[in-house]
């Protein structure tokens, strides 16, 4: 059109074009700007902040090392101290459920921009589960300190830490992803997964040590499904391996669990982005 | 010439739910599934837009323009044809783009920036002129919540238009906000048709996008009406709407129609008002009204009496009159006929008036036929200042300059 290139002239000129990111750098600069988001709503207006990702599990150490510890009776694993015990089971553990309960809600808690602009939507179930491995990472930091107070040794199989997180983190983005898309067409999802990590969290070897009660699980119809659930369960792996690096100082020994673990990840990534893409066809409308 | 937005049979299908399974409980244990129907909210439209053009979408409420507009944002997914878009592209839908309230403008600033696809840099460099243009330079640092919808509106806009878009689309929103930031709105809008940036515009107001548009689409309940030149679109638009209007204002018109056969078999034929000025379906307060009722029974009506009510809108009955009231008594009718109610000057005030007439036996006091219109007439004040729902006659007294007092009366 002539007319409208001979105009265009003046106002063009004065005025530079705004840069365009690529479609990767693009995605990722959302995705910071999401997380830098999601990390600072957690603790928005907290006066102790950042310091909550290191309380609530303490506390829950707390209470979980009186309760079944001293009151019902389990023990640790011999020569071990039962606080440091819990505790490693239970930031794996934390970061496991906080991720799938932020993430199922990824998508609803962002209505009002679902319906407004069009955009990777995925980034927001992403960055929520990234928040959560923020928490976790700074609880880990603040872990060190702890384990040297309670003289646990702290030595070379640490290096297995951050594989292992990034394993746990797959496992949390791929249900993750099936859990935010899936909470838009069927709201009970959100306040299920709480529940659901409830009882999960008590079918994971995090209070009670896996190696006293490994023998229940040859025995009888129970123990047989018990055996099938309690191995079947990637966190068993996960939080067996934490306990292996922080409480025995030593190097994760279940590695047939966590290929399994990681096979799982790799499958439950690839189901979860095909079931989002799928889903989010009527994100807008339905949420 | 290139085409910037393609859309080719675009179709989209909305579910209405009369019963939703949402919870477990629904889902589980009452097996019950969503029951739904589908409509087409928008239905095989098809349309380009070159580059640097200003497209108007037009409708009336309700005909799928915000709906095509979302499929042209890729917010909805179509559920036939497709859309495509070349180019950045924003969106202003509704009122705000989005935002989370708990967070302040400024943040809301960077976060829309990143969804848009803008790096935080450019961000640093035009936050300023952001603010500026949003005029919330003491608010900026506030949560979004506490803003006003002016506010968020003026944000939204702001944020938008400085994304730079090679295609920006709009939803009616130039509607909100005061007239100053409207017109700056509309400054910019020309400035970037001038840059030759494409916009897409939705509206209902005619004479908006008949300024604004170089082509234009008109749809109505989803559908596809007319496209091409903004004129052509807009004339025929606008007398489409002109036609509703005369249409809805027939319905408050002289002839009221009348009713299916009562008791006995009695029927009201028809009621017609006339004016002063003959037929009419508005009237001025102190104007001569008269309504004739036509009817028709089977055989004479013995002991019959015809009532009338005048009653405000949705309220109670103002005036009701019958003919025994007139010592007319009961009447012996032939089996057909027309009775006349003559209200020689109309003393209601401003305001739409229901009518109801019935036909009634004497003795029982049983009705044989009603017509009862809701909004039968409409009647303006005039010049005068009198508000309420009859003009009641009155005087005023008042002590003049001179010690002898001076009467002003009303003329009603």
């Amino acid at each position: 059109m002539a007319s409208t290139q001979a105009l265009r002239g003046p106002g063009s000129a004065s005025r530079p074009r705004a840069p365009q990111s690529g479609p990767i750098a693009r995605r990722l600069e959302l995705l910071s700007e999401l997380v830098r988001r999601d990390v600072r709503a957690r603790y928005h207006g907290s006066v102790l902040g950042i310091g909550w990702t290191l309380i609530n599990p303490l506390v829950f150490m707390m209470v979980y090392a009186v309760v079944f510890g001293d009151i019902i009776g389990i023990k640790g694993p011999s020569g071990k101290s039962y606080a440091v015990f819990i505790l490693s089971g239970l930031l794996a553990w934390t970061f496991f459920s906080q991720a799938l309960v932020m993430a199922a809600s990824s998508i609803i808690a962002n209505s009002g921009v679902v319906r407004k602009v069009a955009f990777p939507w995925m980034l927001l179930t992403v960055s929520s589960v990234i928040a959560a491995l923020v928490n976790f990472l700074i609880s880990l930091v603040l872990l060190v300190p702890f384990m040297i107070l309670a003289k646990a040794p702290v030595g070379l199989p640490l290096l297995a830490i951050p594989p292992l997180v990034v394993v746990t983190f797959g496992l949390c983005l791929g249900l993750g992803l099936m859990l935010a898309a899936g909470s838009v067409y069927f709201r009970d999802l959100q306040y299920l997964i709480n529940l659901a990590t409830m009882i999960w969290f008590y079918l994971t070897p995090v209070i009670w040590p896996f190696t006293r009660y490994e023998g229940f699980f040859r025995h009888g119809t129970i123990g047989l499904l018990a055996h099938i659930v309690v191995y079947a369960n990637p966190m068993t792996w996960i939080v067996l391996s934490f306990q292996d690096v922080f409480v025995f100082n030593r190097w994760p020994q279940h590695w047939h669990g966590l290929i399994y673990c990681t096979v799982l990840a790799v499958a439950l990534i690839w189901l979860g982005i095909r079931v989002f893409r799928r889903l989010r066809r009527r994100f807008a409308e339905e949420i | 010439m290139d085409s910037v937005i393609t859309a080719e049979s675009l179709a989209k299908r909305f579910r209405i739910y009369h019963q939703r399974s949402e919870t477990l409980k629904e889902v589980l244990v009452d097996r019950r599934r969503s029951r739904y129907e589908e409509f087409w909210a928008v239905n095989d439209i098809s349309f380009e837009v070159p580059e640097g053009q200003t497209f108007g979408i037009v409708g009336a409420n309700g005909s799928g323009k915000s709906t095509l507009l979302k499929c042209i944002a890729g917010i909805l997914v179509p559920d036939r044809g497709r859309v495509s878009v070349k180019g950045r592209m924003a969106s202003l839908l509704e009122v705000g783009a989005g935002f989370h309230p708990d967070y302040s403008g400024r943040e809301n600033i960077y976060l829309n920036g990143a969804i848009l696809g803008l790096p935080r840099r450019y961000i640093n460099s035009v936050i300023d002129e952001i603010v500026g243009f949003a005029e919330l330079e003491q608010f900026i640092d506030n949560p979004v919540r506490n803003y006003s919808s002016g506010m968020y509106t003026r944000l939204g806009f702001s944020i938008a238009i400085h994304m730079d878009p090679d295609v920006l689309l709009i939803d009616e929103v130039l509607a909100v906000g005061d007239e100053s930031f409207q017109r700056r709105c509309m400054d910019h809008i020309e400035g970037m048709r001038r840059e030759g940036r494409t916009l897409v515009f939705v509206s209902h107001a005619a004479e908006t996008v008949r300024k604004l548009c170089d082509r234009c689409l008109w749809i109505d309940h989803g559908v596809q009406r007319a496209a091409g030149r903004t004129g052509d679109v807009v004339d025929a638009y606008i007398g489409e709407v002109n036609r509703h209007e005369t249409e809805l204002l027939r319905a408050i018109s002289a002839d009221l129609g009348g009713s299916g056969p009562g008791w006995m078999g009695v029927r009201i034929a028809g009621v017609e008002m006339s004016g002063s000025e003959g037929e009419f379906n508005s009237i001025r307060t102190g104007e001569e009204l008269s309504i004739r009722i036509t009817y028709q029974a089977p055989e004479p009506l013995r002991g019959a009496r015809f009532r009338a009510s005048f009653y405000p809108a949705g309220r109670d009955i103002l005036l009701s009159t019958r003919t025994d009231d007139a010592e007319l008594g009961g009447m012996s009718l032939p089996p057909e006929g027309t009775v006349t109610l003559t209200v020689p000057q109309v003393p209601f005030l401003d305001g739409v008036y229901g009518l109801k007439v019935e036909i009634e036996d004497i003795t029982s006091g049983r009705q044989y036929v009603e017509v009862d219109r809701p909004q039968a007439f409409r009647v303006q004040g005039g010049r005068r200042f009198e508000v309420g729902l009859a003009l009641i006659g009155h005087r005023w007294q008042v002590p003049a300059a001179d010690p002898s007092a001076v009467e002003v009366s009303a003329t009603g």
